[in-house]
């Protein structure tokens, strides 16, 4: 999937994800993808709050190799 | 009353008060891994994108804890009068500043005691390693180092108020003998009104997770009263007089994490020494990682979890012995105070959780602020 900007959270703990992803959303524009990286179970239910609270569209939700691989587009 | 054979009847109350709390320990831990229950996590939804709904599964367990706890109380089947929560002295600085430390704690380690005991159960390493640093720095504050400077100065007497009717707030108000009544009230209006705040949320009224989490929590603390405060009170066969049974501070209790995983380490360090037996608190923790696990290996997510990197390991230390001494020096955790203090409408409790809520917002928005 194509995106525009891409962070790693692997390794960390809630919350510091869903604030990093709060904070890189600002700096994007609407329609712009944002990737995200993370290792922490928690974030799987995290970012769908997230995206369902804020109306940003989460596109897909994978895991790989043990890490989660989150596709959020901005609204 | 009389028993025919006290020492036969008490010998089996102490197993089952510890084994009770177990039980009630993996329950909680298996419905705290499946729903994804979490204080720090609840506070971090509505800092972080004012999503409700987990912080309205906390209060829901805090009402329905409440009404159970204070309808016990009413009854006689628990007299509340002699626990920690009741105390004479209220330790107002210890409580804000502990309060603190703790809310700054549980937000660089990635949750509160028992949130590690549940991520420790789904395979979380880290967590061990806050647990044994959450659990050495509050056995330092209880009585090593740090001991002198809690009871020096966060307990000392100038900046603590002595209440002599203790520190419950319906026999603040209404005196000893008009507290029974107004125990009823309060906790009617205060339960009512939470309950009204929770489930005017159509999503929280839809959300399966959020509703078990919030009844079966709250439910289990009120059973962990029940079994400590009425099962295991008996007559003591060597002192003839009534005592409780299986609690590490011989005084009702329900669920609690931070002292329970201190002692837990202790017993590991000590248990030869026969003054040294496994207590209902002790059972809880081991219980909580028990059910986390078993949730966690039957829905198929138990994964390894280790450190990141040198400054991960450090921010969990660091938050790891703020929790440990914050809730020695607050006297409880997120749940101790924030849910089983809570519900016997403490005042020391009401002060402490919310000093929590408020080192944790502060670490969140600082947090966000440094990215900037």
């Amino acid at each position: 999937m194509n995106f525009d900007k891409e962070f790693n959270a692997r390794g960390l703990s809630c919350p510091l994800p869903i604030v990093k992803t709060k904070k890189a959303l600002v700096d994007m524009t609407s329609g712009q993808v944002l990737k995200v990286i993370s290792t922490d179970t928690g974030s799987v239910k995290d970012m769908a709050a997230f995206a369902d609270q804020t109306g940003n569209t989460l596109l897909s939700t994978v895991e790989e190799n043990g890490e989660f691989i989150f596709y959020m587009k901005k609204k | 009353m009389l028993r025919e054979n006290p020492s036969m009847e008490t010998s089996i109350l102490t197993p089952t008060v510890v084994w009770s709390g177990f039980g009630l320990g993996t329950v909680f831990g298996y419905i705290a891994n499946r729903t994804n229950f979490c204080t720090m996590g609840a506070i971090s939804d509505v800092v972080n994108m004012e999503h409700w709904g987990r912080m309205r599964a906390w209060l829901l367990a805090i009402a329905v804890a409440m009404i159970g706890v204070n309808l016990m109380g009413y009854f006689g089947v628990v007299d509340f009068s002699g626990t920690l929560y009741a105390n004479k002295n209220l330790f107002w600085l210890g409580l804000i500043v502990g309060g603190l430390c703790f809310g700054v704690g549980m937000t660089l380690a990635g949750g509160c005691a028992n949130k590690n005991l549940v991520r420790l159960g789904g395979g979380n390493i880290r967590s061990l390693v806050v647990l044994v640093f959450m659990g050495i720095a509050a056995i330092v504050t209880m009585k090593g180092v740090l001991g002198i400077f809690r009871t020096g100065v966060l307990q000392s007497s100038p900046v603590t108020v002595h209440l002599e009717n203790g520190q419950l707030l319906p026999t603040l108000f209404a005196g000893v003998e008009g507290a029974a009544t107004a125990q009823l009230l309060l906790a009617g209006v205060l339960a009512l009104a939470i309950l009204i705040f929770v489930y005017k949320d159509e999503r929280f009224r839809k959300n399966l997770d959020n509703n078990l989490a919030g009844w079966s929590v709250g439910l289990i603390v009120v059973a962990g009263w029940y079994i400590t405060g009425h099962l295991g009170l008996a007559e003591n066969p060597e002192t003839l007089e009534m005592a409780y049974f299986g609690t590490s501070s011989n005084r009702p209790e329900s669920m609690s994490f931070v002292a329970p995983t201190a002692y837990s380490l202790e017993y590991l360090a000590y248990a030869t020494d026969v003054s040294r037996v496994i207590t209902f608190g002790i059972a809880t923790v081991f219980g909580i990682a028990l059910g986390s696990f078993v949730h966690a290996w039957f829905s198929k997510s138990f994964r390894w979890e280790s450190f990141a990197s040198v400054e991960d390991l450090s921010n969990h230390i660091v938050g790891a012995i703020l929790m440990g001494f914050g809730a020695v020096c607050a006297a409880g955790c997120t749940i101790g105070q924030g849910i089983t203090g809570v519900s016997t409408l403490s005042l020391g409790s009401l002060l402490a959780i919310l000093s929590i809520i408020a080192g944790s917002t502060i670490t969140m928005k600082i947090m966000l602020a440094r990215m900037e």
